[in-house]
């Protein structure tokens, strides 16, 4: 029944995005960059795809920061007319996507201000998608308490931030702490969320968030290894919408290193062959490689269904997918480093 | 339209290529279509051309910027510059740019510091007011506002100014304590200690003015000062800023704004942005460290801004002065860039076109093959036949401007591969031609459509469209965009609708010409008709009579009609007629819409025989278009016939009105056969058993029998069409197949030498012979494709043409409501609110005369005739299969570019 009304209101922008993703590079794109010589190839052969004139006002030397600013800015305006054209609950749904940019945005200043950068230094560094209003001025706050009352209450994040008040200052564990604490929040919210939308929608979706969490739960606790963070404090930041939940989290929460993790990981097929594949040895692909192989592959999936609103999320990380692999090419092609040219990861 | 082969010396390539260029009659081909756009020959070329186009459009957007007119390309347009220019060009353009940017960059300076000064004496300006509001406390009540009306509405601590001091110090007071514990319970400095102590201390009547007003007062020592910063912000930041502001300073400030009411222009954007200047009034070093920081997060801009109101007079003195040498410096600077680009506007289309030009050239060669020497470029390429001359000439042209000496080599070239089709075209008939290209490319060499369509598609849209009116109306448009046509064209109207419109210029003109032709044919003219040469009819009737009755007859047979016809179309007695008008007009319509639609297949069948004929298809000839033709005449031809003899046999006799006599009434109307029913029962086989008495069963004499025949050889036409072809295709290919080994043969009795060859020869000949046999199973399956296309499709496509009936009628009832709906209204209200009444009538009936009548009904007769050609008339010959000869033309280049740009 969802279906058949969805059309009213999301239509035309599921058509819109459907049409954006053809413009994805297809392998044959991706085999044609690798072979460029120059970032004025790179530049030349991506007019000949749907980026069309987005380098043309560019003066001659390119350098790779150019190209990511481009890159980005093209995906931003694409995603700004989406946005400004969606209705509720579209319009919701895809702030939702850009809060996960409001938080690395404030974790990147507090950062900043706290190794004593200038602001408008940092400024231009964050993601346009996540900018609000008081962004700039939140190197005010001194502890995460300030932080709250001052700057994000007016936030959309704020009813994330409610868990990470009792922190007492500012270092960097801590921020890392409130980044993971407001990321676990931002996903249980997306997830319900969605959930609650229902439909395709929360099928596609939930798997997606589930595959996320996972992801984060996983990541967060190989990088814990080695640092002063408790067990119970690291299994406060796992997110608990994923697969893994609860049992495996439960599992991840006693593990003390990667060969556990990896037992853990043993016992879900999907992330059981993430395991398998990954390596540290030169050649093997990263395990986070790995992971972008996989959040690829149920992007991609998203698009096989109609009448939801999957396709948005999953069009924006493909498209940022794609950003990182113009961008790692173009860096290798920079740097006359071609051996790892080939690390990209293909999208179709 | 033939491959020729070209071999360019290496220095001519570029000359030559930018005279074919300006000929616009060459299409090459690409040849290396397996190498990247990056790895081609001329590809730095190329990327430096795209970098003066860059350059072209940054001086483009700053000459938009400043507004100053481009020459438009005075005559003719510029030729390609020699390669050796385009270094000239770069440095030129390189030149400009750099200056410009200079310039902008010393301007964008300038206007920051203007734009500092001109805040900083807003700031000065407005300021003054708040101070002097705060000194006169009889207007503080009502004007000051404090900040963050949450605080009202959170704490209840109302920290009102004016009569209520009192306890506005105390709450003051308050927040500054509950500040303080905050602080210390934060372990922070104890700074804010001096400031408490001195709130506390003090008499309160005493301070009161300085921590609400941040006033100076010369007894009172400065460590008892509140502090202020003076700044200037973005309009619409405030509310955040205030909001921000109260909620990181516990509500610990008073912030005070006013609008700057002059926009002011943004140095980096030159957008023109609105701000307003804020005043914030705090103590303590704490607290402005906060709103210095939440101040640089909002992007407000401070000012120092004296406390004393004489510094500030003074400052506001040297302000002024220095806004005035800069304005001169800035005019200076703006006239700079000014004369820069407006000498660059003078030129700039004229190097748009130079460089694309370049851009070209270069995209064209890097078409071409090198050969081995390196020496001399190789094109493959299509040209028009008949165009080989100047062709040739514009070759030898290219090589001695570039100074060559070996001349290039125009080669033709065999080939099996089917040529783009070329059709020459003028304004006039393009416009037809685009019309049967929007269905399909014709097949090279195919009969084109186009010459035919110019007149009946204008007929057929007039059939449907009958009407003088109407019709005058659309041919008047036409005409107007005919005759403007060049200022229209040198406008470049961007609008779409418009610009269909007016490419369709030619059409629209002939399609109302053809219409008021219709229209006088049908008598129609806004739904009325004229009496131009007077009526043949008369009523003999007399007037109590007509008083009387409604409905009266008049008799052709009778004195009624005066026994010679109206000279010229439908008589306008017809108007009249308010009971059979519509049923003699429809009787009328159907068998004109029938004839003309049976001429006009019969029209595109024929056309496939030169077709036919062209592409030496004999066999079609034969079991395709004489069958297909035979099949048409004799069913629907006849039925064409038929109508005629029924014109013509049946009718009133003068004179004879009520006659008995059987003659007379054989001929007579009520005779008269249904020429439907009569065609039915042909196909049928039957005779109508329900004749009415006294009438034959037949129209003439051996009708039943000739019927007959028709219909049975119509008939033995769909096998002949049906299996025809691949009879005599499979009858080849066995004959081809028998030859074959015959001729072998005897070479294979020669010795082991030809039995090598005989054993070549099998292998390849199999496959071939299992094509060929997978081709007749096709051959059959298109065959009987069309063979039903074109039997049910002579039924379908007869029953279409009814749709020239149909909208006619469609359109002369609309157009007869509107009229009787609307106008006759107007028409009859009386005196002179009558006149007002008509005026407000008329207005409505035009409007809908013309959305309604003329452009909607014009757009669905229009689309009905482009059916009526597409399908109808097309089907029968057109395959449409081809693709388009498209030139290397720097006419269509450069249109291109500037229709891209806008």
């Amino acid at each position: 029944m969802k279906g058949c009304i969805f059309n009213i209101d999301g239509g035309y922008l599921e058509g819109l995005c459907r049409g954006f993703k053809c413009g994805i590079l297809k392998q044959s794109d991706y085999l044609n960059l690798v072979q460029c010589e120059t970032l004025e190839d790179l530049k030349l052969h991506l007019q000949g795809t749907d980026y069309g004139t987005f380098l043309a006002n560019e003066p001659s030397p390119l350098a790779v920061s150019t190209i990511d600013d481009k890159l980005r800015e093209k995906l931003v305006i694409e995603f700004q007319h989406l946005r400004n054209h969606s209705v509720e609950p579209l319009s919701t749904f895809l702030d939702f996507i850009t809060y996960s940019y409001m938080i690395d945005n404030i974790i990147l200043l507090i950062t900043g201000t706290l190794h004593q950068r200038p602001i408008s230094e940092l400024i231009p560094k964050c993601h346009p998608l996540g900018s609000f209003e008081q962004m700039e001025a939140i190197h005010v706050a001194a502890t995460p308490a300030e932080l709250y009352n001052a700057v994000l209450v007016d936030t959309p994040l704020a009813p994330f931030f409610v868990d990470c008040i009792s922190e007492q200052d500012l270092d960097e564990m801590n921020i890392e702490i409130i980044r993971n604490t407001l990321y676990k929040a931002y996903l249980e919210a997306f997830y319900e969320f969605c959930k609650q939308i229902g439909g395709t929608t929360a099928d596609v979706m939930c798997e997606i968030l589930a595959f996320e969490a996972d992801r984060r739960a996983i990541i967060i606790t190989i990088n814990s290894f080695g640092t002063e963070l408790s067990k119970d404090d690291r299994a406060k930041l796992y997110p608990r919408c994923g697969k893994l939940n609860p049992d495996g989290l439960a599992a991840l929460a006693r593990a003390d290193d990667y060969e556990q993790v990896k037992a853990v990981a043993e016992y879900y097929a999907e992330y059981s062959a993430l395991f398998e594949g990954a390596g540290s040895n030169v050649g093997d692909k990263t395990l986070e490689d790995k992971f972008f192989e996989h959040e690829v592959s149920l992007n991609v999936h998203a698009f096989l269904q109609q009448f939801h609103f999957g396709v948005f999320y999953s069009y924006l990380k493909l498209k940022e997918q794609e950003c990182r692999n113009i961008v790692w090419i173009s860096e290798c092609v920079a740097q006359k480093h071609r051996a790892k040219i080939d690390n990209y990861i293909p999208i179709f | 339209m033939t491959l020729c082969q070209l071999f360019l010396q290496s220095e001519a390539a570029y000359a030559c290529v930018s005279e074919l260029g300006e000929l616009g009659l060459v299409q090459f081909r690409d040849l290396n279509p397996d190498v990247n756009a990056f790895q081609r020959k001329f590809v730095n070329e190329v990327r430096r051309c795209d970098e003066m186009e860059r350059k072209l459009r940054y001086l483009e957007k700053e000459i938009k910027r400043d507004g100053i007119p481009m020459l438009e390309i005075p005559g003719e347009c510029p030729e390609a510059p020699q390669p050796r220019e385009m270094i000239d060009l770069e440095a030129t353009f390189e030149k400009l740019e750099n200056e410009l940017r200079e310039v902008n960059q010393n301007a964008e300076a300038l206007k920051r510091n203007y734009l500092e000064l001109t805040e900083l004496k807003h700031i000065l300006r407005k300021t003054q007011v708040f101070f002097d509001e705060m000194a006169d406390p009889s207007r503080e009540e009502e004007q000051v506002t404090l900040l963050g009306e949450e605080g009202l509405m959170a704490g209840g601590q109302a920290l009102k100014l004016g009569s209520p001091y009192r306890h506005a110090y105390r709450s003051a007071v308050m927040f500054a304590c509950n500040y303080e514990l905050s602080i210390h319970h934060e372990g922070g400095a104890n700074t804010t200690e001096s400031m408490t102590r001195a709130l506390i201390s003090d008499d309160p009547n005493k301070h009161m003015g300085h921590v609400q007003l941040g006033f100076r007062d010369k007894q009172e020592s400065l460590e008892f000062l509140p502090c202020f910063v003076a700044g200037v912000i973005l309009r619409e930041r405030i509310p955040a800023f205030e909001r921000m502001l109260w909620r990181a300073c516990r509500g610990n400030v008073f912030l005070r704004q006013a609008e700057i009411d002059s926009p002011l222009e943004d140095p980096s954007s030159s957008d023109q942005v609105y701000k307003s200047v804020f005043i914030i009034f705090f103590q303590g070093d704490q607290l402005k460290t906060r709103v210095k920081k939440i101040c640089e997060g909002f992007r407000a801009t401070l000012y120092p801004c004296p406390e004393a109101p004489a510094d500030r007079r003074e400052m506001a003195m040297g302000v002024m002065t220095r806004i005035e040498d800069l304005n001169t410096v800035l005019g200076q600077t703006q006239d700079h860039r000014h004369r820069v680009l407006v000498a660059a506007a003078k030129n700039i289309k004229n190097w748009f076109v130079k460089v694309r030009k370049i851009k070209a050239i270069y995209h064209t060669l890097n078409l071409f093959n090198l050969d081995v020497t390196q020496k001399c470029l190789i094109a493959e390429c299509w040209v028009p036949a008949l165009d080989m001359e100047t062709i040739q000439l514009a070759l030898r042209r290219g090589t001695e401007r570039s100074g060559s000496s070996v001349p290039p080599i125009l080669n033709r070239m065999e080939t099996a591969e089917e040529p783009p089709t070329y059709n020459r075209n003028n304004k006039f008939t393009s416009a037809f031609q685009h019309l049967i290209y929007a269905y399909g490319v014709a097949t090279y060499r195919e009969v084109n459509p186009a010459p035919y369509t110019i007149i009946t598609f204008p007929f057929l849209f007039a059939v449907m469209f009958g009407d003088l009116g109407h019709g005058a109306l659309i041919a008047i448009f036409g005409f107007w965009m005919c005759y403007k046509e060049k200022p229209l064209q040198a406008k470049k109207i961007d609008s779409e609708i418009w610009n269909i419109f007016f490419g369709g210029r030619y059409i629209i003109l002939l399609m109302g010409l053809f219409s008021m032709y219709t229209g006088l044919i049908y008598n129609d003219i806004f739904s009325k008709s004229l009496n131009i040469f007077g009526s043949s009819w008369r009523s003999n009737y007399r007037n109590d009579t007509l008083a009387d009755n409604k409905l009266l007859q008049l008799n052709p047979d009778s004195e009624d009609y005066l026994q010679y016809p109206y000279p010229f179309g439908i008589d306008p007695v017809w108007q009249l007629a308010e009971s059979n008008k519509i049923i003699f007009m429809n009787a009328y319509k159907m068998k004109i819409s029938i004839i003309i639609g049976v001429f006009h297949m019969l029209f595109g069948v024929c056309m496939s025989l030169w077709n036919h004929i062209y592409f030496k298809r004999r066999i079609s000839i034969y079991v395709e278009f004489i069958p297909q033709i035979v099949f048409l005449t004799l069913l629907f031809f006849y039925m064409v016939l038929l109508m005629f003899i029924k014109w013509t046999s049946y009718g009133p006799t003068p004179g004879k009105l009520g006659s008995d006599d059987p003659d007379v009434i054989r001929t007579s109307a009520y005779c008269a056969p249904s020429i439907l029913i009569t065609f039915i029962n042909m196909m049928l086989f039957k005779t109508d058993p329900n004749t009415r008495p006294q009438c034959d069963d037949v129209m003439y004499a051996g009708q039943m029998g000739l019927q007959k025949m028709f219909v049975v050889v119509a008939l033995l036409c769909v096998p002949i069409m049906l299996f025809g072809k691949p009879y005599f295709i499979m009858r080849e290919q066995k004959q081809q197949a028998r030859s074959q080994p015959l001729g072998a043969g005897p070479e294979g009795a020669e010795g082991a030498q030809a039995e090598n060859g005989a054993a070549a020869g099998a292998p390849a000949e199999a496959p071939h012979g299992a094509h060929s046999h997978e081709e007749i199973s096709e051959v059959f399956i298109h065959q009987a494709i069309h063979t039903i296309e074109y039997v049910l499709g002579s039924v379908s496509h007869t029953a279409s043409y009814l749709r020239l009936w149909a909208l006619s009628l469609a359109h002369a009832q609309l157009a007869e409501v509107a009229w009787n709906m609307l106008l006759r209204k107007g028409l009859m209200s009386m005196g002179f609110q009558g006149g007002i009444f008509l005026y407000v009538v008329f207005a409505g009936w035009a409007a809908i005369s013309v959305s309604i009548l003329v452009l909607m009904e014009g757009l669905s007769a229009f689309l009905h005739t482009l059916r009526l050609h597409w399908v109808e008339f097309q089907s029968k010959f057109y395959a449409g299969e081809g693709y388009l000869f498209q030139p290397f033309s720097f006419e269509v280049i450069l249109d291109s570019a500037g229709q891209a740009e806008e």
